[in-house]
This record gives structure tokens, sequence and C-alpha cells, in this order.
């Protein structure tokens, strides 16, 4: 049996593994015993992390669309078929009628390739992925405020904090390591405070449980400020050495009153001062936040008034501190840092400023860069949906069951002249595609994943692709010379490490030989250089840190007579995202099968309905069948529901509105109605 | 390409192929199939034993045996359509071919049940392994007692084996009664509603004379068996199956375990004194 | 008996690698340990008892029941070179012992002992535990056992097979046995096993409160680490996966830590909250194996312990047992 050291493939908490192998066919997994972050520990998510990956239902062969079905081609013709479509669809309407969705599933090094097949092969800043539906209200407000949208601290961190305040984070269900590396801290006497609605597993952990309404951070948290800074609990000295723009934050604070933010977010006002006493009185604080801080209409607001609050009491820079945005997918940290963003090259280059375009030009062969600024995901979907949109090449990502209101997504792509679906199985998204690309998964490549603590590590090839499989990024290659482009060759993926790190700063010392056996955390500017696990250290990546005031806004869509209740989304921990892998995981499937509802007795009571039983919930852009879970978990008035049931799809519900400068959708927030089913 | 026959004798786990002979509606949910083992043998089972279904691309459950051994030829299995591989079954038709293994488990003490009068209580589809008992009673009847079935289920429509309780009830020797949670969805029901302990209050019996047997989903056990403690029977008087998720049937997997017993070995059939103290056993 | 040095030993694993299917305890590239072929890494003989659990060496995370194609069950091809392991300890060969013994009893697990009926086993002692810990020898009921005297191997074979195998190595000074080198030491348990065994006379005497259970069952994530990890833990679950045709009926090794392990198509389930789990978990182990095999099932190997990610391992388990239910004459006790 042998045993290839690589990367979980689930969450960014960014866990090593070993897939035990016989024969050329997983058949297991063994922790890394060694690695810093997992040390020996698994989740039930990684410890099946094989599971899915000799599934039958892998995708084998490519399949183009005849005479309306998919059917098996050779990979010429499906590469062929792929650059004439878009060559087409961009003769006919632009080179911007074309967008290319990234994967934070996918390696550093593929989406690197893409953001350059999309960039310098067909000439568009159209190139996104779902970082814009999870983390990109985080990374507009971090770099504004901070100089840089990362993870500010390391996994470590939390062994060393005095305090620890989650907010919008399930961490022991989406972060289940990081989660446990928690529990076990407040074993140990740190102080924990949950900001949720949801009573968590950590809330049961928690000295402060603070159940404020979905959509009302803001005022929770300014009212937090202004008792930090009324009662004289800020960091004079540290606002004073390393901050600007203080006195509009103190004067944004004003109205402020515990009493006032009480009134919006159902909380007592005391529970407000105790949670600001508790989190300025600490030696070092950290805040760790997720999708129920970024998913808003307002949801870099929410990003600000986190960064706001450490910079106020200090707490950035030092161990056990600093601001922690947890990024959700094993590669999603990597896939923004190789500038599969519409504005950016790799290592956050603008592609707004022509020194970068050229410095790229230059080493890309010479032609020059497009200088139209690139759609975000969301809007290229919009996009799609009016008609501007013509094609999209869609590697890694399923938007079906992923993106907002669904029946949107699916309008938005039948309308596609041309759909490209590059994935490992035949997902909701590639039954409607043109083309499919079968790729290699994880366990089958070679690359790097960059992890929420900006680690950046190498997985390692544990066994062949199914059938005529291929990497993603041998696949990208072949279409950039099916396409003519000559400058897209390599022998591995330590080739393309190369190249990312003679063009962005910020891996300039990364290459593959580095990484064995824990990695290196960016920035690591120099071959030399040991990485940085802590940001911010000694000055902001942006010289001083910027505190920006901000104004509240509510959610788009709040309950009223139709529509009386709030349905917040979110995922579970046996599944993962939109369930391509965990649902054909033997033992995840086996533990959650199916969607479900999470309903407050309450509530139930009002319709007479009872655990178990079915129900109808319906937004005013669609509904869904599901199973009640009565449940204390959700307050009166808030239905909970995972998004990975293509069965029971919460995202059939959800509101595609945006957050106006992340176009981050407001997937926590919509209003809905219950009814049994008759 | 080697047949199946070379390693059936290798592996534990390689199922023996059976034959559907035919294919019973009972309920909505529920279907009765009667099998033959291809190779033409018996499957030697005894009443209160298992077989482990297989279905090839659905994997194995275990399902009792609704037939006796004293009739010969066939065995039956009465399967409610709840997951996957019973779906797969519902869709089989006479003539399919599915996997058997075993006959598994310890079953129904039938040496010390000899010469006693039976008290055989079932609820829901704890009718199916009941029903090999009471048809081995009903061939050997001289070897047994009264025989008095009681039987509930949740709505008329629910009834299993309906012919079979009017059978049962004129065979001389015997008594059988069932009752239905509520009468929901049939007019026409003309029989008795209310719970099943209400079948079990009027009827008189000999403590020392009887042997009670209980068959039927876990929420029935608790009430049967304290109303059978009332009538003066002792635990030792009184077995039961256990329904558990068996996976392999021969005491490997794990997933039947009670404490230190293995329901698939030891039980399903237990009698109660040997169970009633452990954890998690009802 | 022989005494080898380090190249001797190097020179006694090669010389077996055409004639068996060798495997010996390795070097990762994380720095970890795993038993696997010479040719997969450099020899890692120090560090003691590798995280997996020995019995995956014969009956993995995944393995094939059987497989079928369009005429039938297909013959299983079992692999032609015998399994030669070196690396276990003294501690795993008991957890193997009672694994062995358990999927012979009633009905033989024939899949499992297609390779482990024909394993030659070699299990290593003396001083080459983790940081160069003493392992005490174990009591001989393997082929082979090498014991490290801290510089160099000391080569035993118990059976008739370890014997030849030893013989025919020519290299190596002969010695004459192990009492001469190690002395007829006593070895005292460990605290670890004490803590085990007293948690163990306690639960085996008393029910602990429901509110204990469920406290530990707080801590439980459901990773199933302990349980896959655990060397005497073998539960596990079919699936069923065809390709065209060929349908392969797979094990996967399950976790009694997860809600769905015992819940019944139904809907009931037997196990339902995390702290019944949590109880199943510890007594199935120090009472129920108890009951049935008159023996612990915990060997007190402290792998799940390891792979815990809340620090509720059998072994912090039963610590806390101890301090919060122990008697204060507890110690006393036991003598």
């Amino acid at each position: 049996m042998q045993r290839a050291l690589t990367v979980c493939p689930y969450c960014g908490t960014g866990c090593m593994l070993h897939l035990v192998s016989d024969s050329g066919r997983l058949v297991g997994v063994e922790p890394s015993a060694t690695h810093p972050v997992n040390r020996g520990s698994l989740c039930i998510k990684g410890w099946n992390a094989f599971a899915f990956v000799a599934h039958p239902e892998r995708l084998t062969r490519p399949l183009i669309r005849k005479n309306g079905a998919l059917v098996p081609a050779g990979w010429d013709e499906a590469l062929e078929r792929v650059v004439t479509g878009i060559r087409a669809v961009q003769g006919t309407s632009g080179k911007d009628s074309v967008m290319f969705a990234a994967s934070a599933k996918a390696t550093n090094e593929e989406n690197f390739l893409l953001m350059k097949l999309a960039r310098r092969v067909f000439g568009t800043n159209n190139i996104d992925h779902c970082a814009r539906l999870c983390h990109s209200s985080t990374v507009t407000g971090l770099v504004q405020m901070f100089g840089s949208g990362a993870m500010t601290n390391s996994i470590d961190c939390f062994d060393k904090s005095d305090l620890i305040f989650v907010i919008g984070s399930n961490t022991t269900e989406q972060h289940p390591l990081i989660g446990t590396r928690i529990m076990n801290a407040v074993r140990r006497g740190t102080k924990l405070i949950v900001a949720d609605n949801r009573c968590i597993r950590l809330s049961r952990h928690a000295d402060l449980h603070l159940r404020h309404k979905n959509g009302s951070d803001v005022p929770l948290l300014s009212a937090m400020m202004q008792t930090i800074v009324s009662e004289g609990l800020a960091d004079t000295e540290f606002i004073s050495a390393r901050t600007e723009n203080y006195g509009a934050l103190v004067e944004s604070l004003a109205g402020w009153s515990p009493e006032m933010a009480a009134s919006i977010t159902g909380l007592a006002a005391e529970e407000i001062v105790q949670a600001a006493r508790m989190f300025a009185g600490a030696r070092s604080a950290m805040i760790v936040y997720a999708m129920g801080i970024t998913q808003h209409s307002h949801g870099v607001d929410n990003v600000r008034c986190c960064a706001n609050l450490a910079m106020l009491t200090g707490n950035i820079g030092r161990p056990g501190t600093g601001v922690n945005p947890l990024r959700g997918q094993n590669n999603v940290q990597g896939a923004c840092d190789m500038g599969a963003l519409p504005d950016m090259y790799s290592g956050y280059q603008r592609a707004a400023d022509p020194d970068v375009r050229s410095k790229f030009a230059l080493a890309w062969g010479g032609e020059p860069l497009p200088d139209t600024p690139g759609l975000p995901l969301t809007l290229a979907m919009n996009a799609a949906h009016s008609g501007s949109i013509r094609a999209m090449f869609i590697m890694g990502e399923n938007p079906i069951l992923s993106d907002p209101d669904q029946g949107h997504a699916r309008a938005a792509l039948e309308r596609l002249d041309l759909l490209v679906v590059q994935d490992i199985f035949l997902t909701e998204t590639a039954r409607m595609a043109d083309v499919v690309l079968p790729a290699a998964c994880y366990a089958e490549k070679d690359g790097t994943f960059t992890s929420t603590e900006r680690r950046v590590q190498l997985l390692r090839k544990a066994c062949d692709p199914p059938g005529d499989a291929r990497p993603d990024w041998q696949i990208i290659a072949a279409l950039a010379k099916s396409a003519g482009y000559s400058g897209m060759e390599y022998n591995g993926t330590a080739e393309i490490m190369e190249e990312i790190s003679r063009l962005s700063p910020i891996y300039g010392g990364i290459s593959h030989d580095r990484l064995t056996p824990y990695g290196l955390q960016w920035p690591c500017p120099d071959h030399n250089h040991p990485g940085t696990p802590i940001l911010h250290v000694k000055g902001f990546s942006r010289g001083v840190g910027r505190f920006m005031p901000v104004a509240y806004r509510g959610p788009a869509e709040i309950p009223d007579k139709e529509y009386p209740l709030t349905l917040t989304t979110g995922r579970t921990y046996f599944h993962w995202h939109t369930g391509s892998m965990t649902r054909r995981s033997h033992l995840l499937e086996r533990e959650e099968r199916e969607g479900f509802v999470e309903v407050n007795p309450a509530d139930a009571g009002r319709i007479n309905l009872r655990d178990g039983e079915s129900v109808v919930v319906s937004s005013r852009r669609g509904k869904v069948f599901v199973r009640a879970r009565l449940t204390e978990i959700v307050p009166e008035g808030v239905l909970f529901m995972p998004f990975h049931f293509a069965e029971n799809a919460a995202n059939a519900l959800t509101n595609n509105v945006l957050d106006q400068e992340s176009h981050i959708p407001e997937f926590k927030i919509c209003a809905v109605r219950m009814e049994r089913v008759p | 390409m080697p047949r199946a026959d070379s390693c059936q004798s290798r592996s534990l786990y390689i199922p023996r192929d059976a034959t559907i002979l035919s294919v019973t509606e009972l309920t909505s949910r529920e279907k009765l199939f009667r099998l033959r083992l291809s190779d033409g043998s018996e499957l030697k089972h005894l009443p209160g034993q298992f077989i482990q279904l297989s279905i090839l691309g659905y994997g194995e459950a275990p399902i009792s045996v609704a037939s006796p051994p004293t009739r010969q030829g066939y065995f039956e299995l009465g399967i409610r359509r709840v997951g996957s591989l019973t779906t797969a079954m519902h869709a089989l038709k006479r003539g399919d071919k599915v996997g058997i293994r075993g006959p598994y488990g310890t079953p129904f003490d039938l040496g010390s049940m000899g010469g006693k009068d039976l008290l055989l209580i079932s609820g829901g589809c704890g009718l199916a392994p009941m029903r090999s008992l009471i048809q081995y009673a009903a061939d050997r009847k001289s070897e047994f007692g009264r025989v008095t079935i009681l039987y509930g289920a949740r709505s008329p429509d629910q009834l299993l084996f309906r012919e079979d309780l009017d059978k049962w009830e004129t065979i001389s020797g015997f008594a059988c009664s069932y009752t239905v949670d509520s009468r929901e969805g049939d007019g026409c029901y003309s029989g008795s509603t209310g719970l099943i302990t209400d079948l079990i209050r009027p009827i008189e019996l000999s403590p020392a004379e009887t042997e009670a047997v209980i068959v039927g989903p876990p929420a029935m056990y608790t009430p049967v068996i304290a109303a059978l403690k009332e009538k003066g029977l002792s635990s030792q008087q009184i077995s039961l199956s256990l329904e558990r998720q068996m996976r392999c049937g021969v005491g490997k997997c794990g997933h039947c375990s009670i404490e230190h017993l293995y329901c698939c070995q030891d039980g399903p059939v237990f009698r109660l004194n040997v169970i009633e103290h452990l954890h998690g056993a009802l | 008996m022989k005494r080898l040095t380090q190249d001797e030993l190097l020179q006694f694993l090669k010389s077996w690698e055409t004639c068996y299917d060798l495997r010996v305890p390795i070097l990762l590239p994380d720095g970890g340990r795993a038993i696997c072929r010479l040719a997969d890494g450099p020899l890692a003989m120090h560090g003691g008892s590798v995280p997996a659990k020995p019995t995956s060496l014969f009956f993995p995370q995944d393995g094939l029941v059987f497989a079928a194609g369009a005429n039938g069950y297909l013959e299983r091809v079992d692999t032609e070179k015998r399994l030669f392991i070196i690396g276990l300890t003294p501690t795993d060969l008991q957890c193997l012992r009672f694994i062995d013994r358990f999927f012979s009893t009633g009905e033989r697990d024939d899949l499992y002992f297609a390779s482990r009926d024909k394993a030659i086993i070699a299990v290593v002692s003396g001083y080459c535990g983790r940081d160069g810990e003493f392992i005490p020898p174990s009591s001989g009921s393997c082929d082979l056992e090498l014991y490290h005297d801290g510089i160099d191997w000391l080569l035993m074979p118990y059976s008739d097979e370890g014997r030849e195998l030893a013989a025919s190595f020519n290299a190596g000074d002969e010695v004459v046995s192990l009492e001469s080198v190690h002395g007829k030491a006593v070895h005292p348990p460990s605290a670890e096993q004490e803590v085990v065994l007293a948690a163990a006379a306690i639960l085996q005497e008393t029910e602990l409160p429901d509110a204990f259970w469920d406290e530990i069952g707080e801590h439980c994530i459901q990773c199933s680490g302990c349980n896959l990890t655990c060397p005497t833990c073998t539960c596990f679950g079919v699936q069923d996966w065809c390709y065209g045709e060929h349908t392969e009926r797979r094990r996967v090794w399950d976790s009694c830590q997860l809600a769905g392990f015992m819940r019944e198509a139904g809907g009931h389930n037997p196990l339902a909250t995390a702290g019944q789990r949590s109880r199943r978990r510890i007594h199935h182990k120090l009472v129920a194996d108890m009951s049935r095999w008159g023996e612990i099932g915990c060997f007190v190997c402290g792998r799940c312990d390891l792979a815990c990610p809340t620090g509720i391992g059998i072994i912090a388990v039963s610590r806390e047992i101890v301090t919060r239910f122990g008697m204060p004459d507890d110690n006393s006790k036991r003598d």
C-alpha cells in the first residue's frame, strides 16, 4: 500500500493527509501526524476524502452536445469545438462577450493558467470564480483598510489568544479542525464570544452568545465600538502610531448607543456592553468570521466593522489577534492569489495598472493585454441573462446549485450560445453544457493549494485519472495550443509555479521544491524568505491601517405579510457545497441523505407541523419541498436551509441582490413563507 | 471468465442465487416475495431467522424469513419499501434473480415452546417474521398448546397478511385478533380499533404454561412487555425479535451490537431476561 | 538469535524482498511513518507504533468484498506473495491477536484471513520507541522479533518460519538469548494503562450518569478518527459500485460515533445522541468486550487520543472517569 502526502480537497483549513492506495486504487486516508495545522487529526470529510475518487459516475471522456444530447467525443474534437465556439462568439459579439469561471477547487497552477488563457489567449478580463460568492466582501474591505485581503493571522494563533470572537462562522461545521482549536482553547481558559443567531455548537461552549437578528452585524459591532470609545477602552497608542482616519470612525459611531443597537439587534444593551468590555479587555483578541459577515448586500460594511474593531483595540499584528476571515474552499485563497479575478492579475496586481499589464504582456510574448475592466461572476450571470455574455467557460463550479436565485441562473445559462463545463462529475450545470471536458480530481494530479492562513501546500498525485480525464492544467494548456498560442507548454506544474513566482511578488520565493513538508505562508518574496505567519506586524501592507466609517443599511428583503419568515442558508458538516463529491461518498451521504429546513417549534406550532414532516418553503423567486427539522437551533421567525441538495435547492429561494462594492449576493437573508404539504 | 460457483465456497460474503417464484402485493408499500434457491436446495432456516438479501448495485439488507421451514420448495420474504435496495426489490418480477446469504441468527426457541401455549404478538411489519412461527405451529399443531395471535397495524390499509389472519382464526386451537390505531382511509374496515395492548388485556392465560413472543416496531416493546407482566408472565417466558441494521449477518460489521451481544448472531430473537437490563436494547 | 547492525538489518530485509511482499516502517515526506514497501521511502525502524492500525494491512479502509461481471461473481485474485510485515509493536500484536479471534469466531471472515493467514509478522521492541523510548519485548506470539538494544538489532525467531528466516540469513553475530542482553526485567503497566484499567473497573461496576456521557459527546465533532485509528475497531458498511456490467461490492470502515451508524431504515436510532455514542465507544471496549471476550478491547496504544481533535480519546476519558468517579482508595484495591 502506497501513500501520497497531499492536501484535503474540502475546506480552506489546509489539513494534509496521506492518500493510501493499493495497485493504483485509493483505499483510504491517513491524517498527516506531524502537520502543524491538523496534527494527526481530520474531520469526517477529510477521513472520507478518498471515497468519491473512483466513483462510477466520474467523467471519463469529453462530451459534446449533438442533436440535443451529450455524446462522447475525442479530445481533439472537443478542444476544437471549444476554441472555435469561443472565437465565433467573440467574432460576432466582441471579446468581452465570453466569461471564464475559474475554480477554488483547482490548483494555483490551474487557476493561473485559466487566467492566462482568458487574458492572453482570448483577450478578456472576464475571469472570476466563486470567491465572488464567499469572500469578495473581505477582499474589497480589507484591501482598502489593511492593504491585504487575506486572513491576517495563522491557525496557530487560536492557541495563543485570550479571547476569540466568532461572528458569522459555524466553525466546527465548516472549518472543523479550526473549530476544534477554538473548543480546545476554551477548555484551557480562552474566552469565547459567539455572535450568531443560530445555536451553533460553538455557542454552547461560549462565555457569551449573542443571538442578534440576521443582518444586524453593523449595529452590533458599531455599538461595541462606541462602548469601547466612550469607556476609554480603545488602544490609543496603537491608533495613533499605526492608523489613520480615526476621527471619522469616532464621528460615525456617535449615535450607536448600546440601547440603540439593542433595538435593532434584538439583544439586551447589557449584552452588547459586556461583549465590548470583554473584547477590549483581552490582551489579545481574535475576530473570526466567514459567510455570516460577507454574504450580505452590505457585506463590505460588515467586514469594515470587523477591521475597525480590531484596529480600535490594537488587535492586529500580534500572535493571537487579527481579523481572520476563514476562507471556505480548499483553494479559494489561491484562486484569488492567482488573479482569477476580473480586476487583478496574480499577486493582487491591478489589471487597471498599465505597468502591470505591460509586465505580464512582456512575459507572455509581447502582445498587449486587454484593458477593458472585467466582469465579476455575479454580474456576468446577469449579463448572460440579459444577453451581453454569450459564452461561458466554467471550470469546476456548479452555479445551478451555488448561485442565488436558481431560476435566474438556469435561465442565464440556457440563453448562452456556448457553455463549456470542465468538471469531474456531470453536475447539474454540466448537464446543460455544449461541451463537457473531463478533469482529473485532486488525487490524480500535482500542484499547490493555498489555505486560509495563506499556506501554499503541495498536493501529490496518488492515482491516475479515470479514462481519458486529464488534469485541468493540461486541458487549459491544450486549449491554448489549439487556439494557436505557443506560450503555454509546460513539462509539469512546478514549471507553472516558476512562472507564477516570477510574476507575482507575494509568491516570489515559492517553488515546489521548497514546499515539503508543510508549505510556506505568503507573502514570501524571495527564495530565502521563511514565509509570513502574521501580517501587518510592523506596518500594514498599505502603510498605516485606515479606519472606515460605516453607515447601517438593513437587508434588502425583510419579512412581510406575504413572506413572513427570514430564510438563512448555509452548509452542514457532512456535505460540501453542491455535493458533487460528498454526496458520492458513502458515509457522508449516509449521514445526511436529503435537505432539511430548521424550524423553530413556535413557528412549527402555528401550522401544526411535526418534526420530519415535509413543507413547502417559497420566496418571491421559487419554492422548495423539504423535510422540516424542529429545533431550537434557529430562533423564532428564522428558517435555516443548507444549499447542498439538488432535490431541495435552497438557492431556488435566495435573493440575487448584490453588495454594490463587492458584488456578493445576499445569501444569508431573504423573506419566505412555509406551508405544510397537504 | 470463472463462474460464481467456483468461489461460492470461498467467500462468506458471496450470496447464493435465488429466483423469484411469485410476488404478492400486501399493502401499498409491502410485498411478499416467494423465492427458491436457484440450485434447488432448501434454505434450511428456522422461524425467527433472517437472510441477507443482496441485489447487485444496491448492496444488502437483512430480511426476516416470513415462511416456515415446514413448507418446502420455497421461502418467503415480506419486504417494505423504505430505501434504495428495497425499492429495487419491489421493481423485480417473477423469474428475476437476487442474492441470498444465510439463514443467520438465533431462531425462536422452539424447544422450550414445545407443549406450551403460545401468545404471539406483533405489530407493523413484525408480522412477517412472526408468520414463519405461526405457520410452523399450524403445520405442527400437535407440538404446541393453544396459539393466540395478536396483531396491530397503524391503519386498515397497512394490515399485512389479512387473508392469513382470517385463515388462522379458523384453525382449531388458534385464536387470532387484530387491531388498527386508526381506521383512517378505509371506511369499510369493520375490525377493531385501538392499541395492541387493548387486545392483550382481555386474554385469559395460564402463566405457567405460556410462552409469549413479541415482534414489532421499537415503540411497541415497552407497553406490551408491561401488559404481559401484568398477566403474570416472567421475563424468561417472553421472547422478542429485535430489528437492527445488520450489514453482514455474521457478527463482523458491528452495526447491530447491543452492549456485548450481536443482534445478528445472539439474536435477533432474545429472551427478555437476557436483554432487558442492557443499555439501548429496547 | 542474531545481532545485526543497522546495515545488516537492511541487508536482511532486502534479502526477502523477492520472496515476500515485504512491508517495513518507512519515513514519509511529512516526517511521519507508515508500514509500506522498502522502495516507498527510507527505512524508519525507530518511533514505535505507526499511526495506521495494524489490521489495515489485511483489511483496508475501503476494500473489495467481491466483484461480479455479466456472467457472475469473479474469483478473488489473491496476491502471489505472502506478506512479511516488520514494524508492529508488541502492543500492536496484542491488538492483532484480539482481532484475529474476533474475525475467526463463528463465521470466519475469509476476506481478512486471505492475507492475514499467510502473513509473517516481525515485531520491533527495545530502545526504538517514540524519542528512543523503551518498548518492552513481546511475549513471543509472532514469527520474529527485532529488539533494539540501543545500538544493534537482536533478531529473535519464535516460530518455525521465523527460525528458518533467521537461519538462512548468513550475516550477523550469534547471541545466546534476549535475557542475556536485556535481563529478566519486569515491565510495570504504564500510567496510561493503569488509568484505562481503573476506568474499566469503574464502568464494569457502575453505570455513569447520562450527563457525563452527554458532556463527552458535546466535545465530539463526529470525525470518526477514534474508530478509524483504533486497532480493535472493525465496524464496516457495504457499498456497491457498478461500472457498466462490472459491479464491485466493497466494505468501508464505519464509525459508531456517527449518528447514521445504527439508524434503522424506519428512522429508529438506538444511538441517537452524541452522549449515547460516546458511551458506546468507551463501554464497548471496557465493558462489553470484557463480557464477550474476557478481556478489555483497549490495549492502550494511544492512537485514538492522538487522532481525536478535541481530546476525548479513551485515555483522556478514562482519566475523567477515574478523577470524577474513582474511589479514593482505588489504587490499593487494584493491587
